[in-house]
């Protein structure tokens, strides 16, 4: 039973990872029906950050995600105004290929700049912590990440459903024209928003370097499985991409141990499969 | 109008046509010997494919230009083949195999290499070699550790490193000297590897030797490279809690799974890897005391160089060629070692001809002062007989050598202290 449980925990501070990744790509999604192809990246960018001011400046993590969250919010605000703006309203396809281009873009920048060498900060106030709860083990630092992500989103669902500019917001991804009929600038919300998504990857980026070392290539797996995360949740859906976060986390924990390790991404794409083939608007969609 | 037009293009084409022959002329009143190198320059292993690259042009620069100190053989003189210079031609693979293969053939077509050196991974080393194969070219694998290319009876490959078959068995003769001289009573192996054709071969290579010993082979974990995290993989360790890990793990992968053991309070008595992670000095200075005691064999680690002193002035040039400045590991001289005998082996056949060159490399012992043994030698297909390695444990970052005996510098630490006891 010990056991059972100690992979359930696993999976579900795996689970939050993921939920934290995955919300905003969810977000930009549900209000602006962009597919942002480069979020893995910005999560790499946002390890970057939080590698380098460790690196260079000694700033643990446990600090430097509120920098990784300022850099990226900025950079997917630049990505915005500088790319995605102006295939807003244009076939779905060409705001997709532009931000596969991104990826490209800044995946080859970081190799050409930091080289393909995986860096890793060798010390951290979390590293190789681990919190003991009866005979169960907690990893420190994918329990703190845990709990960031339940914070941000409580916070990003608060904003959404609580404050004007939430309503704005959610009164832009409903109907985008009567939503500037009634003086909304929708203009500013989907810059705000893919600001917003970018905040949520690179708080998480700015915290994995506390177990996880950093290397050009480190998002393209996180980025696949946000997309999963959130068409299985339900595009657009913030309950739907975190539910289905976490069972997919689960899911991951319970294949790879019951059946085989090698086998749970097999069982993760397959559970997506499945869902898509029931539910193709997702678990949460409508 | 539409004539004029006609006209000049032909010019044009007449004129590149012209150029383009005069480039190829120049190109062999230069005596040039075109020789491809195909690792993994981007992607999880980079690491290792960058300093691969770089093991092989320090070679080249010891080969084309003439370095009398340096005591290995074609370093006194200038080039080969009475003035032949190598010029080489670098591709990247990214570890995949489809993509290796492309690799190799666009080299050989396209570029015209006269040989192939590389490709690190063992999955990409399969394909690539074959292309070479059917080309009639020669393919000089470095550090490739699958005992599966040594046995596909290929004519034009060989291999400097040893095998993942002769690193078990030297692992589990290790094991056995343990349990018989320090009253190790370990039983219980388990193996932990990347579901690729290197780390596929090692489990199996591993699975025989331990269980020809008559140890109990219980716990065998495969993962996917590159993976978010290792908890399934590492719970999946410690619930059937070998005595004895074999780890086959590469770059990143090795890191997250050391973290991981950590995070999950769980070691084996003792951990014994195949190949780069554990080898590579970078990952070893990263991992800090978490990388310490673990086990593995090697080749070539600066704490070896009292044994094999016509290294270091090599690696000076080599500090040069990769940032940041480190010494050869274990995989990367081994791509050197390839480059010198490939050389070599050209420069005693007196001609380019692959074949009358395969058959040289078959047909002689050759002086390698930087290989642990000091010769190379080839037993049909490709296996470099002379081939050795130590086993050494990590201890306060320095790679110690603990077995064998005649080799050793260090005791070996076992059972690993737990976490907590560090």
């Amino acid at each position: 039973m010990t056991l059972f449980l100690q992979i359930a925990l696993d999976g579900i501070l795996n689970g939050m990872l993921y939920a934290l990744v995955a919300l905003g790509l969810t977000l930009i999604w549900g209000v602006m029906d962009v597919i942002n192809f480069a979020h893995g990246e910005f999560l790499m960018i946002a390890m970057y950050v939080s590698y380098w001011l460790g690196f260079l400046m000694n700033i643990d993590p446990l600090v430097s995600w509120v920098a990784s969250g300022v850099f990226v919010f900025l950079l997917a605000f630049a990505t915005y105004k500088l790319v995605v703006s102006h295939l807003i309203g244009k076939p779905a396809l060409s705001a997709l290929l532009a931000t596969f281009g991104l990826s490209m873009f800044l995946k080859n920048l970081c190799l050409n700049r930091f080289s393909p060498n995986f860096k890793l900060l060798s010390v951290t106030a979390l590293s190789g912590k681990t919190i003991s709860v009866g005979s169960l083990i907690l990893s420190l630092p994918q329990f703190v990440i845990a709990i960031f992500s339940l914070i941000v989103i409580f916070i990003i669902y608060r904003f959404i459903t609580s404050t004007r500019m939430g309503w704005a917001i959610q009164a832009t991804s409903m109907d985008k024209e009567a939503a500037e009929l009634m003086g909304i600038d929708t203009e500013k919300i989907y810059g705000l928003v893919f600001g917003l998504g970018g905040v949520c990857v690179g708080i998480a980026g700015g915290l994995l370097p506390t177990y996880m070392p950093v290397h050009p290539e480190v998002g393209s797996l996180f980025g696949l499985i946000a997309f999963i995360c959130v068409a299985m949740g339900g595009f657009g859906s913030i309950a739907g991409s975190f539910f289905a976060s976490l069972l997919i986390g689960l899911v991951e924990a319970f294949a790879g141990f019951y059946i085989a390790p090698i086998f749970k991404y097999v069982a993760v794409f397959a559970l997506y499969l499945v869902v898509v083939m029931l539910k193709p608007k997702g678990l949460f969609g409508w | 109008m539409k004539r004029q037009w006609s006209k000049k293009v032909l010019a044009l084409v007449v004129v590149l046509l012209f150029v383009g022959l005069a480039g190829d002329v120049a190109f062999s009143q230069e005596k040039v010997i075109k020789i491809g190198t195909l690792f993994p320059l981007t992607g999880p292993v980079a690491l290792a494919g960058q300093r691969c690259k770089a093991a092989v042009e320090t070679a080249v620069e010891v080969i084309n230009n003439s370095y009398p100190d340096i005591k290995v053989p074609l370093a006194a003189q200038e080039g080969i083949l009475g003035g032949y210079k190598i010029v080489l031609v670098h591709a990247d693979h990214q570890g995949k195999p489809d993509i290796g293969k492309t690799e190799a053939e666009r080299l050989f077509d396209q570029e015209g290499v006269y040989a192939i050196i590389g490709s690190y991974n063992s999955a990409v080393t399969k394909p690539a070699s074959l292309v070479a194969e059917r080309r009639k070219k020669l393919f000089m694998c470095g550090c490739s550790s699958s005992a599966e290319l040594t046995k596909r009876g290929m004519k034009y490959f060989f291999r400097m490193a040893p095998t993942d078959e002769t690193e078990s068995q030297e692992f589990v003769t290790f094991v056995k000297w343990l349990n018989e001289t320090k009253g190790a009573n370990l039983k219980t192996f388990g193996v932990i590897y990347e579901n690729t054709e290197f780390g596929k071969h090692a489990a199996e290579e591993a699975k025989k030797a331990i269980e020809a010993a008559g140890f109990q082979y219980i716990a065998d974990v495969a993962f996917n490279p590159g993976a978010t995290n290792l908890n399934s993989e590492v719970q999946m360790l410690k619930g059937k809690n070998p005595d004895v890990v074999f780890g086959a793990c590469l770059g990143a992968d090795y890191i997250l799974w050391v973290r991981t053991m950590k995070q999950l309070a769980w070691l084996p008595k003792v951990c014994l890897n195949y190949c780069s992670g554990y080898q590579d000095p970078i990952i070893a200075q990263q991992l800090g005391p978490d990388g310490d005691y673990f086990m593995g064999t090697t080749g070539y680690s600066p704490e070896l160089a009292e044994l094999m002193p016509a290294v270091a002035p090599v690696e000076e040039i080599y500090k040069t060629k990769i940032d940041p400045p480190v010494p050869f590991d274990s995989d990367s001289i081994q791509e050197a070692v390839a480059t010198f005998v490939l050389a070599q082996a050209i420069e005693k056949a007196g001609t380019l001809d692959p074949d009358k060159v395969a058959e040289t490399l078959y047909a002689n012992e050759w002086e390698s002062p930087l290989s642990l043994g000091g010769k190379v030698a080839f037993a049909p297909g490709g296996q470099n007989i002379k081939a050795m390695s130590v086993v050494t444990q990590l201890k306060g970052g320095e790679y110690r050598r603990v077995f064998p005996l005649e080799l050793a510098n260090s005791d070996p630490v076992f059972p690993i202290p737990s976490w907590d006891k560090r």
